[in-house]
């Protein structure tokens, strides 16, 4: 995450994003031709499988993102199998900063910490960074090799970069079919490294947001986790999955550009401070999910997930796909509803009373560690066509997706906080295209 | 209450996947639906990383299917 002004032209990286996402898009139809005048089994990428997209993500009156992602993958003779991926992230826009609306106007520097980069939210508004900008480019790998006609080994790893962070991730698996390849039993490991160096350095967690005490050196967190694995065909036309993980993390876990508002008895901002959050966090979950053919054209996806972590969120999770398949499986719809709820972390408060500061040390206003609803619903289109090189059929694609959060835990306010809106949720559109072959 | 959720689920899913393995399944020649791409898990990785994304940056949860982690400073 990256927050600055005025170091980088977004219209113009926009644009060149644009044009390197349409380039690789495009690289299809330039191979499709080249296939008409060369042997199928001529191209560089002639037995590997690539699919590749690009999405577009708007918040209303907040963030938008740019997402061109590729991956190309190969399944060998003897089982063997490899495949790489890049995403790129370009987003910019307007980002909450966490202090609370108010009925007088508010005004806040920037990370930077330039006199000329602060800016000010007028009354009745959410306060927003305006010039919050991210730009990120991962990187990632894994390649799986069979040690036996029922075991698999799979190793992978992965590297993101972004001006003020930089993570290393590597993982590793192994699975055991028995029962006649009716079951799968897998069991993984993964541990993430993160270096975190913030804009303007890393705030003194806790500390007065007016004094600007920062800590020197960058900072760190590293996670592992661990997922146990269990697949099972029930029938001939149903599949499940069942998972059990859980992950650790340890470390600088805070959001370093995040403040919260302190309030008087009577409703009126007497400052603001840093968030505080914990240094360890433990998160375990169950994931449920089963794949149903009901007729020939259509089939589910339906995936349950329970989570919970020792800073006290617990959220449930439902997701349905239904794929309808059209016109001889040549192309399909696939409407999708998701819904999610969560409750608020043990130290999240919307703000902070003068007169009541949180016995733990640890306070946070990041909505996203409060309590809500969230909704999505999508429709994903696809067209089969015909296959490049030796493959046997290439897909276009174009899906979108609304997605919504909801507060509904609320909060008594002082009496010069009401009638805004405290909790103002959030609204967001994505678009994508896909093109595999 | 979050272990009792956890191993009540746990145990649903274990009775059916595992206890009753040896009842369940089809023969080789029996997976011609099971084979269907849409039967695959994971049968759109790029959809589900593009929405994996999104919630690890507008939730507090992630994981489950895969990895929690996100290696993204979003979070």
């Amino acid at each position: 995450m990256q927050l600055k002004r005025g170091a980088f032209n977004t219209q113009s990286a926009r644009r060149r994003l644009m044009a390197a996402s349409c380039a690789l898009l495009g690289a299809g139809v330039a191979r499709s031709q080249e296939t008409h005048m060369a042997p199928p089994d001529s191209g560089l990428l002639e037995d590997w499988s690539v699919d590749s997209a690009l999405a577009y993500y708007h918040e209303d009156g907040r963030i938008e993102a740019i997402e061109p992602v590729v991956d190309v993958s190969k399944v060998f003779a003897d089982g063997q199998a490899v495949n790489f991926n890049v995403t790129f992230d370009a987003l910019s826009g307007a980002s909450p900063n966490g202090a609370l609306t108010s009925h007088t106007a508010q005004t806040f520097a920037s990370p930077s910490g330039k006199p000329e980069h602060r800016y000010t939210t007028a009354p009745g508004q959410l306060p927003v960074d305006p010039d919050y900008q991210d730009d990120r480019i991962a990187v990632g790998g894994n390649w799986t090799v069979s040690i036996s006609r029922l075991d698999q080994v799979s190793v992978g790893g992965k590297v993101s970069a972004e001006d003020d962070f930089f993570s290393a991730t590597v993982s590793a698996s192994i699975s055991h079919d028995f029962n006649e390849k009716n079951t799968t039993l897998s069991f993984g490991v993964d541990n993430e490294f993160d270096s975190i160096h913030p804009i303007g350095a890393a705030p003194v967690p806790g500390s007065d947001y007016a004094l600007a005490q920062k800590q020197t050196g960058g900072k760190t967190k590293d996670g592992v986790g661990m997922l146990l694995g269990i697949t099972q065909v029930i029938t001939r036309t149903w599949l499940s999955e069942f998972n059990i993980s859980v992950d650790r993390f340890q470390g600088y876990l805070n959001d370093p550009y995040k403040i919260t508002s302190i309030i008087d008895s009577a409703g009126g901002t007497t400052g603001y401070e840093y968030e505080s959050r914990p240094d360890q966090r433990t998160r375990k979950s169950a994931y449920w999910e089963n794949r149903v053919a009901w007729s020939s054209p259509v089939s589910t996806a339906l995936s349950l997930r329970y989570m919970s972590d020792d800073w006290g969120v617990r959220s449930d999770t439902a997701q349905l796909h239904l794929r309808w398949s059209l016109s001889a499986r040549d192309r399909y719809i696939e409407p999708t509803i998701r819904w999610y709820r969560q409750t608020a972390a043990d130290f999240y408060a919307p703000f902070v009373l003068n007169t009541d500061m949180p016995p733990s040390g640890y306070e946070s206003s990041d909505s996203r560690l409060g309590a809500f609803r969230a909704m999505t619903y999508g429709v994903k289109f696809a067209q089969k066509l015909p296959g490049l090189g030796s493959r046997a059929e290439s897909e276009l694609s174009v899906r979108a997706e609304y997605y919504q959060q909801t507060f509904d835990e609320r909060m008594a306010v002082p009496l010069g906080l009401q009638g805004l809106d405290l909790y103002p949720g959030l609204k967001a559109i994505l678009v994508q295209v896909g093109w595999r072959f | 209450m979050m272990r009792s959720r956890l191993g009540f689920l746990f145990l649903i899913a274990v009775t059916i996947l595992v206890s009753g393995c040896n009842m369940l399944g089809v023969k080789p020649w029996q997976r011609d639906v099971l084979a269907r791409e849409e039967m695959q898990l994971g049968a759109d990785p790029l959809d589900a990383a593009i929405d994996d994304h999104l919630y690890f940056s507008k939730e507090a949860s992630s994981g489950g299917r895969s990895y929690a982690g996100g290696g993204c400073g979003c979070n």
